[in-house]
């Protein structure tokens, strides 16, 4: 095979052309309640390719590795088709044949993990849920995505690698009355099936939050300086910054384009935001890109000034920038796309207690709970917060919601704290079709924020 | 009949074979550039058997594969009581869901389709940012049950979209077409989105309270999707819907007639039978108001102790696939015409909005009929149009709300917006519905 695709990639008479072809295996069980809803195990395979030719570009999914050679040449066809579309060429930046073998090693291999007994340890989780007062339902998943994937292009890059992300994640519900919350959980994140054994204490600690939820209250709405914990901090980060970060989406957008020029502050000197697939077990973690770059770690902003981007080899070339090796596609279904790898706010000086000590009337708010945004508005749920009054921690809240704007927020950011962390759950949507991405990471230590609108009554 | 179903008919008690084959190009233009093309040939395969009266499923690339009815096999030791049977044998209905023309589009003449829209609105609009995707899918379908069912269809879909972001807005006007058959350029789709752009131009806030409001046919969903949620079977089987025990009832307006049409001729959401092998018929959900049936697939077909209506669907609230387990879904959902021209629906309006699309839908309670988005659309004001809404939430309660409607479009589009496609639907003036700024 491996052979055979590169001898097609090399022979065709294009400007470029790329071929990854990919093994998947996936592996879920889910329960909802005691009832074990799902059980599925399976393989699949495919592949993509990718041609520039006169400067135009056309790309194509595949099922069925013997069609690739005339596919290929549909797609030099199409490529040279759509170069006759546009006055300006698309161009690659340079980048390294890359040739060789990035394997992933875990300690222990969900592979060698009998189904019984993943099933066995979910259940395990599950029924400790469940047997807790005041809990109405449970959600709690497993999921195993393995990917053995193969890319050639026509340069002479000829690299064999390995994805694996696994995690048990979920939510518990209660409810007393009339009242109903919901708190997540999420263990794992990276390859390492040993990760997700012997989590029964942190899972107590959240099913009890849960539960002293349903005794909190709603925050009072206004505008308030606030502290983030690191995975509230982390998805602000993600989701209102990064992908602002991502070229292709700024590509051809001039408005965005213009606001985000390297060099523009975006924040005071203590904010400083770096993506780094090269640091090892998080779920955005990797060796080399969908399109046969090695990541390596980028500087998104430092002393709150933007000084780098995430790109594509066209995107590099585009805007002029290095390299970033930010280039992926969940499975073969799809054409790789620029993406966040590991996303953090690098840590700061600031304790927890001086935050604290610092607000007179504000809010802590504690755990991410999806949120939306759009251009340059966001909204975020956090599943628990606390009421800080005259630099004191007090009574929990709940049904929390906080709305801005990116830049105001991102300069409003005004202490860091020292203890960043890494969130054990990845993903992250993006693309048209959407792209549904777990190998996605996300970190931050505490921050305050000096002005949030929080939602509320 | 497959060998694979002849094969698994000797070891498991009933096999199900869905196998999609999905040849697809598409062209991508941003900010007026060609930026690419696709095209994708996939494969994709489902079997879902009984073993032990449990049911179990796998999935992979195609049928010919090894090991799947083992895999199956294996999930259907974990896997829930099934109570239910394969689809039997079945006759189907005929639709005309495939053109051999958009079987031989090819991306040249997608390109042009592109450049006409493009030329057509850069006379008026050079400025602003144009995005155009069309594409173009056959797709060969195949569900085969060891209790005989044989379903085999082709089908071709042709699908135009586009749009542009408002500056400052962090929001678009977007337009979208599809057909079973080539498309052309619809002067009445430019026209419509040169027109929705410009009236983008200024902001406007209306009054909050409550307000009349005009759903586009893009919005529709507002209404359709919490219907559909509450007319499934798996709902009324859980006893969750609001519309247990509601057949023969009027639930909403008896302007309102909405009718599921998987055999309409053209419609490039029809065929003859469901990812289940069932036959789809034409059915009508509410007749004038009245409530006339669930939707049901085999499974909450056989808890409801009724056979499938033919509406079982892998599909979820946002996407769906092989891999997705069926589910009660309207196949081509359709609202009848009324007899009111759209334009007269604005002029009539003292005060009211013109709703194209609604934000944060799925946040909220709508498998009761609830929905609370922020309202993409427009402020109409004295019969006329006076800017687009910013940072307004709609809220409301279809069963209650849409029990008063002042108005249905003689007009209809196909109701591509959102999160429900189906058959075309009209401009629908709700009397009122609750307003709120920021």
């Amino acid at each position: 095979m491996k052979e055979r695709l590169a001898r097609i990639v090399a022979d065709l008479a294009a400007d470029y052309a790329d071929i990854r072809y990919e093994e998947n295996k996936k592996t879920r069980v889910a329960y909802r309640g005691k009832r074990l809803e799902l059980v599925s195990s399976y393989a699949t395979s495919g592949g993509h390719v990718r041609v520039y030719a006169d400067g135009g570009k056309a790309t194509a999914s595949f099922s069925d590795p013997g069609r690739v050679g005339s596919i290929a040449d549909a797609s030099l066809a199409s490529a040279r088709l759509a170069a006759k579309g546009r006055d300006r060429p698309l161009r690659l930046a340079d980048a390294p044949v890359v040739t060789g073998e990035f394997p992933v090693s875990p300690r222990v291999d969900p592979l060698t993990v009998k189904l019984e007994e993943k099933i066995e340890l979910l259940r395990h989780y599950n029924d400790l849920i469940l047997r807790e007062p005041d809990v109405l339902t449970s959600e709690a998943e497993y999921d195993e995505f393995g990917s053995k994937r193969l890319f050639v292009n026509s340069e002479g890059s000829i690299i064999e690698y390995e994805l694996l992300n696994i995690g048990i994640f979920g939510r518990i519900v209660t409810k007393r009355g009339n009242v109903v919350q919901r708190v997540r959980f999420a263990f794992g994140g990276n390859e390492d099936f040993s990760r997700l054994y012997d989590r029964d204490e942190e899972l107590m600690e959240r099913v009890a939050i849960a539960r002293k939820l349903l005794d909190a209250s709603p925050p009072r709405a206004g505008i308030y300086p606030v502290i983030l914990d690191p995975d509230e901090a982390a998805v602000f980060i993600h989701e209102a910054f990064g992908h602002l970060s991502e070229a292709d989406g700024l590509q051809n957008n001039p408005a965005f384009r213009e606001k985000l020029k390297i060099g523009t502050t975006l924040g005071r000197e203590i904010l400083n935001v770096t993506d780094d697939p090269t640091i090892p077990g998080h779920p955005g973690s990797y060796d080399i890109d969908d399109e046969g770059v090695a990541g390596v770690k980028t500087r998104l902003i430092t002393d709150g000034v933007l000084t780098g981007r995430l790109h594509s080899r066209e995107t590099a070339a585009e805007f002029g920038e290095p390299l970033s090796g930010n280039m992926r596609a969940v499975d073969a279904h799809f054409t790789p796309i620029v993406r966040m790898s590991n996303i953090f706010i690098e840590p700061g000086n600031s304790s927890f207690e001086e935050m604290v000590a610092s607000i007179d009337d504000g809010y802590y708010l504690v755990g991410a709970r999806g949120g939306q945004t759009s251009g340059d508005q966001f909204t975020f749920g956090a599943q628990w917060g606390y009421r800080i009054e005259n630099g004191r921690l007090g009574g929990m809240v709940r049904d929390i919601n906080m709305s801005g704007e990116l830049f105001s927020t991102l300069r409003a950011i005004s202490m860091i704290g020292s203890d960043l962390s890494f969130g054990e759950r990845g993903g992250c949507g993006k693309g048209m079709p959407m792209q549904l991405n777990r190998k996605s990471g996300k970190g931050a230590p505490h921050i305050k924020i000096d002005r949030v609108t929080l939602g509320g009554v | 009949m497959h060998e694979l179903i002849e094969k698994a008919r000797r070891s498991v008690d009933g096999a199900e074979l869905y196998w999609k084959r999905d040849h697809t190009i598409s062209v991508r233009y941003e900010n007026y550039r060609l930026q690419g093309m696709t095209e994708d040939e996939l494969s994709s395969v489902a079997l879902r058997v009984i073993a032990g009266a449990r049911l179990g499923a796998t999935y992979g690339v195609n049928p010919e594969e090894p090991g799947l009815i083992e895999q199956a096999k294996q999930a259907a030791r974990f896997g829930d009581e099934a109570g239910f049977s394969f689809a039997g044998k079945a006759d189907y209905e005929s639709v005309e869901n495939y053109d051999k023309r958009s079987e031989a589009l090819t991306s040249a003449d997608l390109v042009a389709l592109c450049e006409r829209v493009k030329e057509r609105i850069a006379e008026e609009r050079p400025e602003i940012p144009l995005f155009i995707v069309a594409g173009a899918t056959k797709r060969d379908l195949v569900v085969e049950t060891t209790a005989g069912a044989a379903g085999r269809d082709t089908s071709t879909r042709v699908t135009l979209g586009f749009g542009a972001p408002i500056k400052g807005a962090g929001i678009g006007v977007y337009k979208s077409d599809a057909s079973v058959s080539p498309l052309d350029l619809d002067p009445a789709l430019i026209d419509e989105f040169l027109e929705w752009y410009g009236w983008t131009e200024n902001k406007s806030t209306p009054k909050t309270g409550r307000l009349p409001i005009i759903l586009a046919p893009e919005a529709a969903y507002l209404f359709l999707l919490p219907l559909a949620a509450g007319l499934s079977g798996e709902a009324v089987e859980k006893g969750t819907s609001p519309l247990i025990d509601k057949i023969g009832e009027r639930i909403v307006s008896e302007r309102l007639t909405v009718i599921d049409d998987p055999l309409r001729d053209g419609d490039p959401g029809s065929r003859p039978f469901d990812d289940e092998g069932v036959p789809c018929r034409r059915r009508p959900l509410l007749d004038a108001g009245v409530l006339t049936d669930y939707l049901t697939d085999l499974r909450t077909g056989a808890a409801l102790g009724r056979p499938s209506t033919g509406n079982g669907l892998k599909r979820e609230l946002f996407g769906g696939g092989t891999e997705t387990r069926p589910n009660p879904w309207p196949v081509n959902i359709t609202v009848e015409p009324g007899d009111t021209p759209y334009r007269e629906m604005i002029s009539s309006l003292d005060e009211g909005l013109l709703v194209t699309g609604g934000m944060g839908f799925h946040s909220g309670n709508y498998p009761q009929g609830e929905f609370a988005v922020q309202a993409i659309g427009f402020h109409i004001k004295n019969g006329k149009v006076v800017g687009r809404l910013d940072r307004t939430m709609i809220s409301g309660n279809i069963y209650k709300d849409f029990k008063d409607v002042a108005a249905v479009s003689r007009e209809r589009r196909l109701g591509l917006g959102g999160m429900l496609p189906g058959g075309p639907v009209p401009y629908i003036l709700v009397d009122s519905l609750r307003v709120a700024g920021e």
